[in-house]
């Protein structure tokens, strides 16, 4: 059950919409920042495949400049 | 000539013999002296040192995890007080009848942890600097009383009651002598969970919450009387 | 951040958060997120939370206040806030308290055969302008006056300035920051031609060592402290205390250097001496940028009336500048300062160092000071002679004390001798006012009148008959206060006072007018780092009371200037603040639009293209820049910032056998200034329920003076009875006593010295001597 942590960087003038793409997706945290064009998502899944398709997912967004991982956690369920 | 030349060597090595005996004699009349280096004092306000020790644990205290089902609460904490703001007695056994305490009892309470023997946290003193523990934490040796008491047991002030408005920082309602240091009863493990910080990390709590301890009388409201 | 939390998914949840804003902050420092911010605030009733500027001091903290049923009942800090990012401190936490005193004034009155008699808004506005006309009729334009505050708003301070500069034409415009920072203006416009500071609080993100020049920063600005100390934290900064007592800073800093009082001058000479001698100079920046110059010395210290100081400006070269330096070698300085020339040499070596970003700091203890120009300009020196200015984290950063120190009286320029854009004494300026002011320009005279102190000697010598004072407690904070507390009461003068409560101030009024007060009434201020913000009213004032803008307007209407003062009292402040928007148009000083003031917790000056302005002088960040070279100090005309060779000058009145100590006043973190508003705050009245005289725990012990015992002080000018604080608050050196100021039962000022800086005309509370008794 893998827990990430990215940090994403949208294209130029686009956060408000990288926001919203990535709130419209399930099993994602998106917290932006105030003053800077950067936001932090954090993400929960199930199993590893649903992890792969929700990362798939968000590489897809097309605000999205770059995306990059701070964190993972692999918390199996007891 | 070498006559002379020997006579005048021995009278200069005997001059010599004389100047130096004659130096090392005065020397020796002098007394040992080490001058005495006035310690610099250094000003402390211990009222206001205080909260900022164990700052550099802060961030630490801001991530540590609670843990529910070992914590204590309000309840607990006066349950071995005889009155807010007594010294609280020793709950556990000690080991060594002769010591004052410092170092057997700061091993575990300068920086608490899980004891598993007692299924507790060591508190946190806020007073480590005190170091004659046994003067005022006693051990409970038994559980009778001598004779009854008539002592009324005042109620210790409350947590979660003294906010001026809604969302105000709390006031301090107990004295700050010997509890200058929040960190180590306001967060952690070992704290009460009702008086228990959600913001560990920041340390400067003088800032924000100030005390409003003196319980002698309402000093009521500031007015001034209008010349009118 | 809330840490509670029910399972260990949670919690490894919360630690990947973190870990990405921990990633996040080393990339972009000063960033911030809102949401964990408000997820620890408390989720009340549906209170209606809006933004509005803290009521106090300088750092500008944007605070949210809750309002219910037309009360103000709640604060929280406003995480959108760049300033404090959601933390405020005691004052701030309570400061919608100081609104429901039960003693504020609700209707006006006036004084009529010695009694206070109540009468209505319309009366009395209508007296007050009579009462000005026949003024000006019989004693000339220069008999009205007006002493307004740096707790003004911006369109108070506006139409202030309008009507008595531009309409009845006189320059008797003053306000209590000639009291607060008129050394630091007169340091900024000796240095580079421009006023207030060129860095911004996001420096403190990125500085390696902050040195605190006698301010105590953890008491005084505390938000900010607390934002060093965060960076202690999380990046080990360094914070070095430099004062002349012990206090709650210095016990948090990594280092605290103590010197005697006025000894400042010296030492910072002495960091100078250092950096050339030891070759730290950053010789290209110092032959690109910036001149030699030296002014008169000897000056005097404005104890006489009428005291008349002009400076005289010679241009000198670095190898003079050097050759003056020589007396000031820490190890002679070591002696006059009773700092080591270690420590000297320790303070110097952060500032030498190319690879530290040095932030200085400073706040009264530099301005309230006989020589508080000079020491502002060598604060400066030693950040020009190593290049350490205008870049994020190298900053000389002036700290203000009132919450628009710089957004009214500096900006607005509400001072003896200022314009909003300029000075009288500039033709081309007077012009410019005169012209968005609509008044002919012979209106606004060239010459200007009286600074504070003389201000209120000429009302005790009767060359000023009328005085208007507004938000601000006089008679508690004059210097040497008795001599002008009986020139109010002289025979012939005139006073009236907005306020909100009764003071020390009210009593002695012919007038006194009813105030609304902060947010009942719509207004804005501008904080230390150039940040103008903008509050809505929220509540309704009590009974008549009016914002002190519109009594100003309806005065002036009164006196036929009905053409200049057209605003509509529905959104008139929007209306004044347009027209003082054009003021300073231009890169250099572009305020916001109303509407970006509106949307957002404030937004700094220069405001050009959208953007604020955060580090000027810098062409990388400053748009004013126009040089071509990388950095450029557009306030001199040759673009180039002044470096002065300034000398140590003794205090006025030192310590000698009969007056053995030194006498220092200032605050506590609990109160602000007079303490009329805090006092009426339960909360923090509890906690410093009255003054005390703080006193060095081993002469107290000598003089078997305990704390709670009274002490009476003797100056020159008077006594004071106050009970002792041993080793409480603070602790100050031996043969000196520190003094707070708010308590208006014990006037600590009866026995301070009015001699003030000759240019900047600051007085200085903080050096005097009296002799200390136990009664």
């Amino acid at each position: 059950m893998p827990i990430k942590s990215y940090l994403a960087h949208p294209l130029e003038g686009k956060k408000t919409e990288l926001i919203k793409a990535i709130s419209d997706i399930s099993q994602c945290e998106v917290i932006p920042a105030e003053n800077e064009d950067v936001v932090i998502i954090v993400t929960e899944t199930n199993t590893k495949d649903e992890e792969e398709k929700l990362k798939e997912q968000l590489e897809a967004i097309g605000s999205l400049k770059l995306l990059a991982l701070v964190s993972g956690f692999n918390t199996p369920i007891k | 000539m070498k006559r002379l030349g020997i006579i005048s060597l021995f009278v200069l090595l005997f001059i010599g013999f004389i100047t130096i005996w004659h130096f090392s004699y005065k020397q020796g009349l002098e007394e040992a002296y080490v001058p005495i280096v006035k310690e610099e004092s250094i000003t402390l306000i211990p009222s206001e040192q205080g909260v900022f020790r164990r700052s550099e644990h802060a961030l630490d205290y801001a991530k540590m995890p609670i843990d529910e089902k070992h914590q204590r609460s309000l309840d607990d904490y006066y349950d071995n007080r005889a009155f807010h703001g007594a010294p609280p007695s020793i709950p556990h056994e000690i080991n060594g009848e002769r010591n004052m305490g410092g170092i057997s009892c700061l091993k575990c309470h300068e920086n608490g942890g899980y004891v598993s023997k007692l299924s507790a946290y060591a508190p946190v003193t806020p007073h480590p600097e005190m170091v004659n523990c046994r003067q005022c934490h006693v051990p409970e040796n038994t559980e009778t009383l001598f004779r009854d008491s008539n002592f009324e047991k005042a109620p210790a002030p409350l947590a979660g009651i003294n906010n001026a408005l809604m969302g105000s920082p709390p006031v301090i309602p107990h004295q700050i002598q010997m509890r200058e240091n929040c960190l180590s009863c306001h967060a952690g493990p070992s704290a009460p969970k009702e008086i228990r910080v959600s913001h560990p990390e920041r340390i400067n709590c003088r800032q924000c919450h100030v005390p409003n301890n003196k319980e002698v009388k309402d000093i009521g409201i500031f007015k001034r009387d209008n010349n009118e | 951040m809330d840490n509670s939390l029910t399972n260990r998914r949670s919690f490894i949840k919360k630690m990947a958060m973190l870990s990405a804003m921990a990633a996040a902050a080393t990339m972009f420092p000063g960033i911030m997120f809102a949401s964990e911010q408000e997820e620890g605030l408390p989720k009340g009733k549906d209170l209606d939370w809006k933004k509005t500027p803290c009521r106090f001091c300088g750092v500008g903290c944007g605070v949210l206040v809750g309002i219910e049923n037309g009360k103000a009942v709640a604060v929280k800090g406003d995480p959108k806030s760049p300033v404090n990012k959601g933390l405020c401190c005691v004052k701030g936490y309570h400061s919608v308290i100081s609104i429901y005193g039960k003693d504020r004034l609700t209707h006006p009155w006036v004084k009529k055969n010695g009694k206070y008699v109540k009468t209505t808004m319309k009366e009395a506005l209508d007296l007050i302008a009579s009462k000005m006309q026949t003024t000006i009729k019989e004693h000339g334009k220069d008999s009205v006056s007006i002493y307004g505050s740096g707790q003004w708003t911006i369109p108070d301070g506006y139409v202030a300035s309008k009507l008595f500069k531009g309409c009845i034409g006189t320059n008797n415009v003053e306000a209590n920051a000639r009291l607060c920072m008129a050394s630091a203006v007169t340091g900024f416009m000796t240095s580079f031609g421009i006023d207030e500071p060129m860095g911004c609080y996001d420096d403190i993100d990125h500085a390696n060592a902050f040195i605190l020049w006698g301010n105590n920063m953890a008491e005084m600005h505390p938000v900010l402290f607390s934002r060093i100390l965060d960076q202690r934290q999380k990046r080990g900064v360094k914070i070095i205390d430099f004062a002349t007592r012990t206090t709650r800073t210095s016990m948090a800093s990594d280092k605290s250097i103590i010197f005697k009082p006025q000894t400042d001058l010296a030492v910072a000479n002495a960091i100078c001496y250092e950096i050339i001698n030891n070759g730290w100079v950053n010789k290209s920046f110092v032959e690109k940028h910036c001149n030699f110059k030296k002014g008169l010395t000897d000056m005097g210290y404005g104890l006489e009336d009428n005291y008349k100081f002009k400076d005289k400006p010679e241009g000198i070269n670095f190898e003079e500048f050097k050759t003056f330096l020589e007396d000031y070698s820490p190890e002679k300085v070591e002696k006059l300062s009773g700092v080591s020339a270690k420590d000297i040499k320790y303070m110097a070596a952060y500032y030498g160092d190319p690879n530290v970003k040095v932030m200085s700091l400073w706040c009264m203890g530099p301005n309230q000071h006989t020589r508080g120009t000079w020491m502002n300009n060598l604060i400066y020196n030693i950040h020009l002679l190593t290049g350490k200015i205008s870049t994020p984290g190298n900053s000389p950063f002036s700290l203000t004390g009132q919450p628009s120190a710089c957004g009214t009286v500096r900006e607005v320029g509400t001072l003896t001798h200022k314009l909003p854009h300029g000075v009288v004494m500039n033709k081309k300026h007077r012009e410019h006012a005169a012209h968005i002011w609509d008044v002919p320009v012979e209106n606004i005279p060239s010459k200007p009148t009286y600074h504070t102190v003389e201000m209120f000697r000429a009302l005790d010598r009767g060359d000023i008959r009328f005085m208007w004072i507004q938000v601000t407690n006089p008679m508690v904070t004059m210097p040497k206060l008795k001599r002008y507390r009986d020139a109010t009461k002289k025979e012939g003068r005139f006073i009236v006072v907005s306020d909100i409560y009764p003071t020390p101030t009210t009593d002695i009024a012919d007038v006194i007018l009813p105030s609304a007060m902060w947010i009942e009434r719509e207004g804005m201020y501008g904080n230390s780092e150039r940040r103008t913000q903008q509050f809505d009213q929220l509540i309704d004032p009590p009974g008549e009371a009016m914002s002190d803008t519109w009594q100003l307007v309806e005065v002036a209407k009164r006196l036929g200037f009905e053409k200049q003062f057209y605003y509509k009292e529905e959104n008139h402040i929007e209306e004044i603040y347009n027209e003082y928007r054009r003021h300073h148009e231009g890169k250099k000083h572009n305020m916001a639009p109303y509407e970006v003031l509106k949307s957002q917790p404030g937004a700094q000056w220069p405001y050009v293209d959208g953007k604020s302005t955060k580090w000027r002088f810098n062409a990388e960040y400053d748009p004013a820049c126009s040089n071509g070279k990388d950095f450029h100090f557009y306030g001199k005309p040759d673009g180039k910032a002044i470096i002065w060779q300034r000398p140590y000058e003794p205090a006025p009145e030192e310590p000698d056998n009969e007056y053995p100590f030194w006498l220092c006043t200032g605050r506590v973190i609990e109160h602000w200034h007079t303490g009329s508003m805090t006092r009426r705050i339960p909360v923090l009245h509890k906690a410093v329920p009255h003054a005390y005289v703080e006193l060095n725990p081993e002469q107290a012990k000598q003089m078997q003076i305990n704390t709670g015992d009274k002490v009476k002080l003797t100056s020159r000018r008077g006594s004071v009875v106050l009970p002792a604080s041993v080793s409480e608050r603070g602790v100050p050196v031996k043969n000196s006593v520190f003094v707070p100021f708010f308590d208006e039962n014990l006037l600590i000022n009866d026995i301070t010295l009015d001699a003030f800086c000759p240019i900047s005309k600051q007085p200085d509370y903080k050096k005097c001597a009296v002799k200390v008794e136990k009664v």
